[in-house]
């Protein structure tokens, strides 16, 4: 009877939901190239809802016929529906490391587009980072902190020999007269990125992505060495936000008690034989 | 259960980490040769939620179904940074420092596994007695300095005036006559990231990586340094203090987001009072 109940605990839920999400962008703020996730919420599906009542025919005998009418719609609680990145650009930081590079996106064609640097997973699979946090590691080669090889626009391996390279702004990387150039891809629709820890995002089984992209898919970036992405996570609204959501869950635990004060009126008041 | 307590707090100890390299870099600001350390952070696995039972209500959806939560930051790698650190003149003859980024100089330093080769870039050196007459080349600890042939740096004693040039070579005038009687070792780290730390203003290449490639020769033509000086620390005061101010912060929104958490259970709790 009581619809509310579920709705109000469905809607703790929901806002716990958000606020893992808050706190995992706010322990992220200062990892380069971290891409802050958003929260959305979405309610339940609508139900319509029927009176049930009854209408009077004027006859002599008070002749009754059932009539039940729309009373409207209503949802009976809300939860996070998806935790979408926002790939905003980071601004860029100086490190003075020859190993740190930053990807900045000049110009892509569709709204939702972003660029990443191409990596390989411990599976031999490709994956996407934008956290430019890179290094030498024992054989040479460049790879993220984690170890994964940093890819060329050939998917391979990157070998430096050491920690003498240049690397230009459009991504050519040169070593003792040897030239790469760093991977990058291209996706149209950012939201089909999925993050999977490490810094790397995995492409959804819906997503397309371009691979090297260049002049004729109009897409423009720009690499900088001895430069970070910071994470484009924003500590004052991120706290805002986890303000906010801390009072709608209080106020979500307050209906949530004003409905068991009502249930305990039926149980205390109306069930007491006198 | 409670994921965003768990995220903070163990973002938390990683930034505590991060302070203690900040403060490790702070108090090795005056010591000579001494390579700032840096580390940035990086985020931990995400775990996916499948909150959506019924894929044909998730209308107007864009993204692939589930949520997906990370567990907060850790840091990534810590790296030297090699740069050049600036020079101070002291006048003293023994005092050399290196003037190429990547050079260093060997010691051979007894371990409990044995003999091993350190690096260094804190040219202080000492001559030290050893046996009658002879006097041994060592660093501030008294391990014996590698020279260019792969041996100790041994010279007799009695001398009136001893330099280091910036070749690295030891000249030593004995009776108005200036000889050459050694040559100082200069490494080239090669793949600096594989060195390792081991205190005292020594790296080694760790014990479980293969040493190929990792430390290079440097021809003797290439050696440059400067004598009567040493290297200061690369550490940049001014940057440490940013990033200590940044840690700092953000250890406190951290904490903020572990008490706002709590909060959330303790409306939880209240629930049923």
């Amino acid at each position: 009877m009581l619809r509310g109940f579920y709705t109000a605990a469905a809607g703790m839920m929901a806002n716990q939901r958000m606020q893992e999400t808050l706190s995992n962008n706010m322990a992220n703020a200062y990892t380069p190239g971290y891409k802050a996730d958003q929260g959305t919420m979405r309610a339940f599906p609508e139900l319509l809802i029927e009176r049930m009542g009854s209408k009077t025919i004027p006859t002599k005998n008070g002749f009754k016929v059932p009539d039940a009418g729309h009373v409207g719609s209503l949802n009976t609680g809300v939860y996070m529906q998806e935790a979408v990145p926002s790939f905003i650009q980071g601004d860029l930081k100086e490190t003075g490391v020859g190993t740190d590079l930053a990807l900045v996106q000049n110009e892509v064609p569709d709204e939702s587009g972003s660029l990443f640097f191409r990596v390989q997973n411990e599976d031999g699979e490709e994956r996407y980072t934008r956290n430019g946090n890179f290094t030498v590691d024992g054989e040479g080669f460049l790879t993220t902190n984690h170890g994964y090889y940093v890819l060329d626009r050939n998917g391979d391996p990157i070998d430096t020999g050491g920690m003498e390279f240049k690397v230009s702004k459009n991504g050519e990387l040169t070593v003792g007269g040897q030239a790469f150039t760093l991977g990058v891809s291209y996706t149209s629709d950012a939201s089909q990125m999925v993050k999977e820890g490490n810094d790397l995002f995995r492409l959804s089984e819906e997503g397309s992505i371009i691979v090297n992209p260049g002049e004729e898919e109009g897409v423009g970036y720009s690499i900088h060495q001895s430069h970070l992405e910071r994470s484009n996570v924003d500590p004052n609204r991120t706290m805002t936000e986890m303000m906010n959501t801390y009072r709608s869950f209080e106020m979500n635990q307050r209906v949530l008690k004003a409905y068991d004060q009502s249930m305990q009126k039926a149980v205390t008041e109306i069930g007491r034989i006198s | 259960m409670n994921r965003s307590m768990i995220q903070s707090a163990v973002t938390m100890g990683q930034l505590q980490k991060k302070l203690d390299l900040v403060g490790n870099n702070l108090s090795n600001s005056e010591t000579t040769g001494y390579k700032s350390h840096n580390a940035d952070f990086s985020s931990l696995l995400y775990q996916q939620i499948n909150n959506q039972s019924h894929s044909d209500a998730e209308i107007g959806r864009v993204t692939p179904e589930g949520i997906r939560i990370g567990s907060g930051a850790k840091l990534g790698h810590t790296n030297f940074d090699l740069t050049q650190g600036s020079l101070k003149n002291t006048g003293r003859e023994l005092d050399v420092a290196l003037v190429e980024d990547r050079h260093m100089f060997g010691l051979r330093v007894t371990t409990e596994q044995g003999e091993e080769v350190h690096y260094t870039r804190a040219g202080n050196f000492y001559l030290n007695p050893v046996e009658d007459g002879q006097l041994l080349l060592t660093d501030a600890n008294g391990y014996p300095v590698i020279g260019a042939d792969g041996e100790n740096i041994i010279l007799e004693d009695n001398f009136q005036a001893i330099t280091i040039d910036s070749n690295g070579r030891i000249l030593i005038t004995r009776d108005q006559n200036q000889l050459v009687e050694g040559t100082l070792n200069v490494s080239e780290a090669v793949r600096p990231r594989m060195l390792e730390s081991v205190g005292a203003n020594r790296f080694r290449i760790p014990a479980n990586v293969e040493e190929d490639g990792i430390m290079g020769d440097v021809l003797s033509g290439d050696v440059k340094m400067q004598s009567q000086t040493l290297e200061t620390s690369n550490v940049d005061v001014a940057k440490q203090m940013t990033e200590m101010l940044m840690a700092q912060r953000a250890y406190q929104f951290n904490a903020k987001s572990i008490s706002t958490g709590d909060q959330m259970m303790g409306l939880v709790s209240q629930l049923r009072s």
